[in-house]
């Protein structure tokens, strides 16, 4: 090959002005949609990083020591997910990729194939945080009024700052494929970052950031601070990142750290280069190796199994799909983020400290114990698409088996129906008794809550299996590309528009029950027509959403082909 | 025991299969052959019940696909020319599964997994994960699954891909067997020489037509040739035998 290294990356970009030349049915709303949603962000970023940075002018010393920490702190988490994202973005560009073996076939010198997959490891794992930076960066150089000299300086800083993790992450890679078989290794990385999310999701709640609002607290801001500075060291990149855009923020250029990141990312990929010459054959030729693999037999499902009173062809699709989804670190690994998201859920309303409002506590736990049932209808909303919504499509490319087996499309989706409703039926209703307790809503609104949240559930699980089965994704790599295609965006705004309605219709006979109790007035019975009414109308709507995209979903399997 | 008429089927403008019709007789071996892109597998996915046909019928065991798909399916095994297995399962687990797919659940399940085993010679991984099958491995397991519930009838599309030349005999003594037993066979392939060695009768399809159909002599015959290999019939029924001068650059 005479050609320079960017010539490799060639298919990647070829393939995207494919897509993007061949839309398909839903790109377009898609992309509205999550485009609108980053647009979104993104403007929420520069508007609160703004607004905090206009507050801080006001204090000139301290104003300016939090400008130069935040920085460090902002490189610093930037540092640590760069580095973690580059670290399974390498697994998949140098050792799992599909078009790796055409490549490795074709006489291409080592330093071109590490310099092409160096580059598209640089580009898939630090995207993200360079579209999310710049905004911040953008917003503090608005407000402090920056020169031209801190805008050329995000540029020359941010480039060396992503490819000093970048390059430890594709040696650290290099180093476990040599140690790990590379789908094992993929799979410990997988794990340990979930549990690195988890870990931070609970510590971020735990430490309770609200009680830096309260006045009685204001003693402990100081000690606050103090904690946050401990962890900036002048050896990290990130500080060195922190401290150039600060000079430059000022109107000075910090050659020495500049310098440090430049020297300091040169050698780094060219150490990295440097190994990948002396152990990437070996890494390859071991992620080839197919390992015996270690599984838990899992034989008390078969045993369990035998004990429901079902058909032998829904009694294997239960058994095949939870010994699937256990087997896979990738699947299972992620209840362990949604456990921690029930338990910082269920934490908010333990620490909610409504009596703090003496003469409208009872009010605003009422209305409280509605928004509590919106937020879990939510949460399972999102539990479904992530888990349910993927139900057929996560048959893959073996639903063949099932399609030309003696079993009707009907009782498959009936299957997965109902493997989907029990342990969502189950965790909405957890959520929705345990905080409502918490609150100490009235006992009325507790009883409705519980029994509106098992309609709810049917219906949200019948949506997310019928529009599943109506919008399946058979060659998806993974489930999650599932949840985020078409279908999966369609259903959550359909649940979304559900639940709003179904809130609608509950809060109207509740509040006449309340303000007839809160007045000692008794109910008459033209109120308990109306009331039946009513809630005969939310289990109508519930019961058409769970209904109709499961007939339209087995027809649309009925129809494959 | 299978039986296929009149059997349609329509992308937009274009006819992928265009009025076929075909039965197979229990006992028999019948080949379906076919150059690429010829309707071979749109045919072999409409009687399986993959695929919806835009006009025909297709009956198996006298079953129709479209109105009794669950009976037809019962009767029919089915192996397809690319063996996607659940990775995550175990090669018993994977056949247990397709047992009680098949409606067969309690004791004798066991058994006939161990027979079947044997017999295309997995029983030593059977209790190793798919994903860490081969190719041929996969092919064999799921040949183990067509035959698990005793079917009347068994769709083949391109039996040998993958096999290497003791599984490919293994195959072949198999079908022989299951055809003596009275199950018909209906063989999509490539391998001319399995289809010659193999097969009772054979369709050629073009253009999503048949456009003969008889044994190998019949087949001769019709072609107007004298030639012993099938594959010189082949290419004068379908008119592939115009090649050009191969250059010699090359």
């Amino acid at each position: 090959m005479k050609q320079a290294f960017p010539y490799l990356l060639l298919p990647v970009f070829w393939s995207a002005r494919n897509r993007a030349a061949r839309r398909q049915k839903g790109d377009g709303l898609r992309g509205t949609v999550f485009g609108g949603i980053a647009l979104f962000v993104i403007l929420s970023i520069y508007a609160v990083v703004f607004w905090l940075t206009w507050q801080l002018l006001d204090y000139e010393e301290l104003g300016e020591y939090l400008v130069r920490l935040g920085f460090s702190w902002l490189f610093l988490t930037f540092l640590s997910f760069v580095a973690f994202s580059a670290i399974v973005t390498s697994l998949s560009t140098f050792f799992l990729s599909e078009d790796l073996r055409l490549v490795l076939a074709a006489p291409i010198p080592a330093a071109r194939l590490f310099h092409s997959r160096f580059a598209r490891t640089l580009g898939q794992a630090s995207w993200m945080v360079v579209v999310f930076v710049i905004p911040v960066l953008v917003a503090v150089g608005n407000v402090r009024c920056a020169g031209p000299a801190y805008y050329a300086t995000i540029p020359l800083a941010l480039l060396p700052f992503v490819l000093i993790p970048c390059a430890f992450g594709a040696v650290l890679t290099l180093l476990l494929v040599n140690i790990f078989p590379a789908r094992r290794a993929r799979d410990i990385l997988m794990f340990m970052g979930l549990l690195f999310a988890v870990a931070l999701v609970m510590l971020l709640r735990f430490v309770r950031p609200e009680r830096l609002l309260s006045v009685e607290s204001l003693p402990d801001v100081t000690a606050f601070f103090a904690t946050l500075q401990s962890p900036v060291t002048p050896l990290l990149p990130s500080f060195w990142a922190g401290e150039s855009l600060f000079a430059a923020l000022r109107g000075q250029w910090d050659f020495v750290h500049l310098g440090a990141l430049w020297t300091t990312a040169l050698c780094f990929v060219v150490g990295a280069r440097i190994l990948f010459g002396w152990l990437y054959f070996s890494g390859w030729s071991k992620a080839q190796e197919a390992r015996k693999a270690r599984f838990t037999r899992l034989r008390a499902l078969d045993g369990l199994a035998r004990l429901l009173p079902a058909r032998p062809s829904s009694r294997v699709v239960l058994v095949k799909d939870l010994k699937v989804f256990l087997r896979d670190t990738t699947q299972w690994s992620q209840l362990l983020l949604l456990l921690a998201l029930v338990l910082v859920y269920l934490y908010n309303f333990r620490v909610l400290d409504l009596d703090r409002l003496p003469f409208m506590s009872g009010f605003v736990k009422n209305v409280y114990a509605f928004v509590n049932l919106a937020m879990a209808a939510f949460v399972l909303s999102a539990v479904a698409v992530r888990f349910v919504f993927p139900a057929v499509s996560a048959e893959g490319q073996a639903f063949w088996i099932v399609r030309s087996a003696p079993v009707s499309m009907r009782a498959f989706l009936w299957s997965k129906f109902w493997i989907g409703l029990v342990p969502v039926l189950l965790l909405a209703e957890m959520l929705t008794i345990v905080s409502n307790q918490f609150l100490g809503v009235d006992p009325f609104l507790k009883l409705q809550s519980a029994l509106a949240m098992v309609f709810m559930t049917f219906a949200l699980v019948g949506l997310a299996a019928g529009m599943g089965a109506q919008h399946p994704h058979f060659g998806a790599e993974n489930l999650t590309q599932v949840s985020g295609s078409y279908g999966g965006v369609a259903y959550m705004i359909l649940a979304v528009l559900f639940i709003l309605v179904q809130i609608g219709l509950l809060a109207w006979p509740s509040s006449i029950y309340l303000w007839h109790q809160f007045h000692e007035l008794p109910l008459q019975p033209r109120h308990y027509a109306l009331m039946a009414g009513v809630y005969g109308l939310a289990i109508g709507v519930s019961a058409f959403t769970f209904v109709q995209p499961m007939r339209r979903g087995i027809r649309a399997l009925e129809a494959m082909g | 025991m299978i039986r296929v008429e009149d059997l349609v089927k329509r992308y937009g403008r274009f006819t992928a299969v265009d009025g076929v019709s075909l039965e197979v007789p229990g006992g028999e071996i019948h080949g379906f052959l076919g150059p690429n892109g010829a309707g071979k597998t749109t045919t072999i996915r409409m009687i399986a019940g993959l695929l919806k046909p835009t006009a025909g019928r297709v009956l198996v065991a006298g079953h129709d696909m479209a109105r009794e798909p669950e009976q037809a399916k019962g009767a029919l095994g089915f192996i397809p020319d690319r063996p996607y297995i659940y990775e995550k399962l175990t090669a018993d687990e994977f056949l247990r599964f397709h047992a009680g797919l098949y409606g067969q659940d309690g004791d004798g399940v066991g058994k006939r997994v161990a027979e079947l085993l044997d017999l295309f010679e997995l029983r030593r991984w059977e209790g190793e994960l798919v994903e860490s099958f081969s190719h041929g491995m996969k092919q064999r397991l799921v040949m183990c699954a067509a035959f698990l519930h005793r079917p009347r009838a068994v769709l083949v599309d391109e039996p040998m891909v993958g096999l290497d030349p003791r599984g490919a005999r293994l195959i072949k003594d198999v079908f022989r067997e299951m055809a003596k037993k009275g199950v018909a066979i209906l063989m999509s392939t490539h391998t001319l020489e399995v289809a010659a060695e193999m097969c009772d009768r054979i369709s050629i399809i073009l253009g999503g037509k048949i456009i003969a159909r008889g044994t190998v002599d019949e087949l001769r015959q019709a072609a107007g040739s004298q030639d012993d290999h099938l594959t010189q019939v082949f290419l004068k029924l379908t008119g592939g035998s115009g090649f050009q001068e191969i250059p010699e650059e090359l």
